[in-house]
């Protein structure tokens, strides 16, 4: 990780701890704030989520009897949360890597400054302004298929036979992955534009000079000098992928039999409906621990070849 | 060099925000004005935090009622605040029935500051809100004020009554029935709507058509795998859905509907779904409604309630028809009735809660059930109702309704019919849910299916006793 | 040349087709939304409602008050939007030009924040809210997400991008970090701020679940509960629940087409690297 700031180099020993103490000091007015709001409105709900999940709670998600591990083991054992893992990660692949690859495809057919580019962009851009509620309503009208514009369309024009979307285990999760990638576009589709769009002209210049083609252009040139924007737009697909929660509960709640499950859905049954308030925090934790754990191997493997000026 | 940039930036920067700004703001101020009328007085009173001003003692009642039914509810709450000047009730919406239940759960325990005054709850709640002790019984008011509850159905306050107790006022009420297209089923020669699961079965076999392209255009029929329905089904052979006589007779600790009608009803569903006449469009029933008014199958089972709607989105397609729910032949039992009742919370003083009661009261009077009734398709929970003029001119005009008025009145009250009563029902509801779609999809075999859904049913159950307790 | 105008053609092509697929299923809230409701539930469905009924858009504003709810919602998103800008820039600041002990540990706990399931924290935060007071208020509303890592993440990974020697530069001149934030930092960052801003509106705007569970009057509520308001559980009226949701999503789609047009902008500037 070859971050611009390592490039001075560190005071000399003997007042090393006075100049620890002041560029501590210095930095705490930019980083107060926000640690602050982190510490009450995050730190502090995990603790309490640690906490419970070591408790049996009562519906009212009182912690009553202390059970140690106990809901740990007895996540690891159920094979309803190895299923709800398995279709997380299914699920978390399903969207992320095509997100990603659709978003980048949009944003260098945008590149160019060509006529009527704004009307394209504020359609492209779109599905960022539409929420959960309103996209998954959507959905239930154009997956089922009675009434389906979607499955007309397929049948008439690409001859594709009826499906039913939300009813076969393959299907269901292919149909939230549509919702969820498509309402992840825009967002991912503008911050991958504006990093193409900063991409230095004179590298291209001189590549044009070496008569470089277009695809070796875009390997050795865009993507290098995207990436950190490039891995931006993967970590927090990812993240935001393993914590989909809105499309599920609207439009299959976790079905048929399990197959669209995510963990996020399973914590918010547990938590909400059936008053097991320290299954759900356990269930919690563990999600948080793969997140945490896929996306610190982002850095260590990924961040080190990330090419920053 | 960059700061020549960024001067000759900002103006248009200013401008688009400032254009931005300008557009959100006029669009939200036209849209309240559009919209304003409606916004009403009851405003300053709900955040008042439900206390007594100038003698006028406020209310606050949750509810979960959206579209029609909420703005039928807002007209009753309206009704009672004009029809004395003591009492004023404020109705707010808190989502749907899991969120607003949801939400009450985090308001406990605050001296009734944040929390309502009357509170609506969804059926299968109606054992956790006793076992929260945070309400009081509605028959504590009507011992105290010798309210006569004869004119009331039975059938209906039987779900709601516990060790002989009404703890909560039934408020919206329905039951299912089964929907048929008439004229699909003129054309096809039957005559009747189907009684009996054979008879489903065979109508649906003469209803099913193929398209040119050998796929199926029309299902016979399109059952949403809805668990309320199974608990329905099981009522309707007289069976409990779990132990001591359904939770009636004391706290229930194990799920006993993997017997031999609950294998009945699977194999029924799934037989439905091997012939290929049954659409299978999941859980939600918002979905097979759309498949029945589109046309695409001839049949759906579904709540009373929705009657009005469908005869609404069928108007100049087809006449919808009201039979009564299907059951296996020679089964004796009853339905259920389902849908929500209003609660009167604890956490208050006296005189709210008292005030509450006279709202309780005046919604459950004749002439507010008969509104409630021909605007929403709930049924009146008075039956003085069937005896006011306008509505049986509203009958009338719907004479298929009193099918399902005639269900409601025949079952016969007992531990079946009066519902299955624990802890956790929603999660029971889903965990059903769950096995239907499961065998459906020939993942499990119907026995070992039910046997499944059974334990994970009483594990819960265990959980939440243990926890209670 | 000649190569050059076959791809013009073909990128147009290619935007067409994506432009139609993205827009899809808004185009369809809208056209249900102007169908009756005998129209809405048809197979094969109607592809254009004749003629069109506008009736469902005066039943939704009839049946909340749609009005009041987008007022809410635009002052929420605006506070929410001001708070993130502020502390994540502040917060980016400090992870890309200063040095302390801990940064990137500490970068990496922030960060953490963010894979938290907001749905888990809900209850706790509950519970804060209201022992502050801020239950049906707008502080209730916005404060638990003035700041947000992925804000910070966000502005980091472009500041990163921006060229060290300008903070040398800076510093030679005898600039603080200070100066240099709002002098240097903040122009140059203005494109990305911009893109931040209209994220977390968006974001905000769409809030659902944290709304519902700390207002408690109809007069607090935002846009998202206000489409619940709309939807009969039992019979879902199609027509206009699409209604509900092309009045609400209109607002944000007004802003972002401003807003596209200033990002883009902002983007072509090329300020960073000239």
């Amino acid at each position: 990780m070859q971050t611009a700031a390592t490039k001075t180099t560190m005071p000399v020993p003997p007042r090393r701890h006075m100049k620890e103490m002041v560029a501590f000091l210095q930095a705490s007015p930019f980083l107060l704030p926000a640690l602050l709001l982190f510490t009450v409105f995050f730190f502090y709900p995990i603790v309490k989520v640690v906490y419970l999940s070591l408790y049996l709670t009562n519906s009212k998600g009182v912690a009553k009897h202390f059970v140690g591990m106990q809901q740990y083991v007895e996540l690891f054992t159920s094979p309803d949360f190895i299923q709800s893992l398995r279709v997380t990660l299914e699920f978390v692949l399903l969207t992320v890597i095509p997100g990603v690859f659709i978003a980048l495809l949009l944003a260098l057919l945008l590149e160019k400054q060509i006529r009527g580019l704004s009307v394209f962009q504020t359609i492209l851009f779109s599905p960022i302004s539409m929420s959960v509620a309103a996209v998954s309503t959507i959905g239930l009208m154009a997956f089922n298929p009675s009434v389906s514009l979607l499955n007309w369309i397929l049948s008439n024009l690409f001859g594709i036979p009826n499906i039913n979307w939300l009813n076969g285990p393959w299907t269901a999760l292919l149909a939230i992955s549509i919702v969820t990638i498509w309402m992840n576009l825009g967002f991912s589709t503008i911050v991958l534009l504006g990093a193409l769009r900063n991409v230095s002209q004179e590298l291209y210049d001189s590549a044009r000079v070496d008569g470089v083609n277009a695809l070796q252009r875009l390997y050795y040139i865009t993507l290098p000098s995207i990436s950190p924007t490039l891995f931006f737009v993967f970590v927090v697909s990812m993240i935001g992928s393993f914590q989909t929660f809105g499309q599920v509960n609207i439009l299959t709640q976790g079905g048929p039999a399990g197959s669209t499950n995510l963990v996020v859905y399973s914590i918010y049954r547990n938590a909400f409906f059936n008053f097991q308030y320290g299954l759900a925090s356990a269930q919690a934790v563990v999600l948080f621990l793969i997140v945490l754990v896929l996306t610190l191997l982002q850095f260590l493997v990924v961040e080190r070849r990330v090419h920053y000026s | 060099m960059e700061r020549n940039q960024n001067a000759s930036r900002r103006p248009w920067i200013r401008k688009t925000a400032m254009w931005t700004v300008a557009a959100s703001f006029g669009l939200t101020a036209l849209l309240a004005g559009c919209g304003g009328g409606n916004t009403g007085s009851d405003e300053n009173a709900a955040g008042g935090g439900g206390g007594a001003n100038n003698g006028v003692i406020e209310l606050k009642l949750w509810h979960a009622m959206g579209g029609v039914p909420g703005q039928a509810l807002q007209h009753i709450v309206d009704d009672f605040n004009k029809s004395q000047s003591k009492i004023h009730v404020t109705a707010v919406y808190q989502g749907q029935y899991d969120d607003e239940f949801n939400k009450w759960k985090a308001t406990q325990g605050q001296g009734g500051k944040d929390g309502p005054n009357i509170m609506q709850v969804y059926d299968i709640g109606t054992k956790f809100m006793i076992d929260s002790q945070d309400i009081v019984p509605m028959q504590d008011f009507i011992d105290q004020s010798h309210f006569d509850i004869s004119q009331l159905e039975p059938n209906i306050l039987g779900y709601y009554s516990v060790g002989g107790k009404l703890y909560s006022m039934p408020f919206n009420s329905s039951q299912p029935v089964l929907y048929y297209n008439k004229d699909m089923f003129k054309d096809a020669g039957i005559a009747e709507p189907p009684k009996t699961y054979d008879d489903v079965l065979a109508d649906a076999k003469k209803l099913t058509k193929k398209g040119p392209d050998g796929k199926v255009a029309v299902y016979g029929i399109g059952l949403a795998t809805y668990g309320w329905f199974f608990e329905q089904m099981l009522a309707t052979q007289g069976a409990d859905y779990v132990d001591h006589d359904n939770g009636r007779t004391g706290t229930a600790t194990q799920a006993v509907f993997n017997g031999p009608e609950g294998l009945k009803i699977v194999n029924w569903w799934k037989s439905l779904y091997d012939a290929g006449v049954d659409l299978n469009l999941g859980p939600v029933t918002s979905q097979t409604q759309n498949a029945f008014l589109a046309g695409k199958c001839a049949m759906i089972i579904d709540s009373s309630g929705v009657y009005g709607n469908l005869v609404k989105g069928a108007k100049g397609k087809f006449e919808v028809g009201i039979g009564p729910l299907p059951r296996p032949a020679g089964a004796t039992g009853g339905t259920i009735i389902g849908g929500g009742s209003l609660w009167i919370t604890k956490d208050q003083p006296k005189a709210q809660q008292d005030a509450a009661w006279e709202f309780v009261k005046f919604a459950a009077s004749p002439q507010e059930q008969a509104y409630w009734t021909e605007t929403t398709g709930y049924f009146p929970i008075t039956k003085a109702v069937y005896d006011d003029p306008g509505f049986k001119d509203w009958l009338k005009q719907y004479p298929d309704f009193q099918v399902a008025v005639d269900q409601l009145h025949s079952s016969k009250l007992t531990y079946a019919t009066q519902g299955g009563l624990m802890g956790v029902f929603p999660q029971a509801r889903q965990t059903v849910q769950d096995m239907l779609q499961a065998v459906l999809l020939g993942k499990q075999q119907p026995q070992p299916a039910l046997d499944d859904a059974a334990k994970k049913v009483t594990d819960a159950i265990k959980n939440y006793n243990l926890t209670v307790a | 040349m000649k190569e050059n105008r076959v791809w013009l053609v073909i990128r147009y092509i290619l935007l067409i087709i994506a432009s139609l697929v993205v827009c899809f299923p808004i185009l369809y809230s809208l056209l249900i939304s102007l169908e009756t409701s005998e129209h809405v539930s048809t197979y094969p469905p109607q592809l254009w409602p004749h003629p069109f009924h506008f009736a469902s858009y005066a039943e939704a504003l009839q049946a909340a008050p749609l009005g009041r709810f987008l007022l809410n919602s635009f002052i929420m998103s605006a506070i929410i939007v001001c708070g993130q800008i502020v502390t994540s820039l502040l917060a980016a600041y400090a992870f890309v030009y200063l040095r302390f002990r801990g940064r990137g540990v500490l970068f990496l706990v922030f960060l953490a924040t963010m894979m938290i399931p907001t749905e888990v924290t809900m209850i706790p935060n509950y519970m804060t809210i209201r022992s502050l007071g801020w239950l049906d208020s707008f502080a209730g509303l916005t404060v638990p997400f003035l700041a947000n890592a992925f804000g910070i993440f966000l502005l980091r990974q472009y500041l990163l991008q921006l060229p060290y020697e300008l903070f040398e530069a800076a510093k030679m001149d005898g600039a603080g970090h200070w100066r240099f934030l709002i002098s240097v930092v903040v122009p140059l960052s203005r494109p990305i701020l911009a893109t931040l801003a209209v994220y977390v509106f968006l974001q905000s705007w769409n809030m659902y679940l944290w709304p519902l569970l700390t207002t408690n009057s109809t007069s607090m509520r935002t846009v998202q509960v206000g489409l619940g308001m709309l939807q009969n559980q039992d019979a879902l009226s199609w027509n206009l629940t699409m209604a509900g949701v092309v009045i609400i999503s209109l607002p944000t789609l007004i802003l972002l087409f401003f807003a596209q047009k200033h990002l883009v902008k902002g983007l072509t500037a090329g300020a960073v690297k000239g």
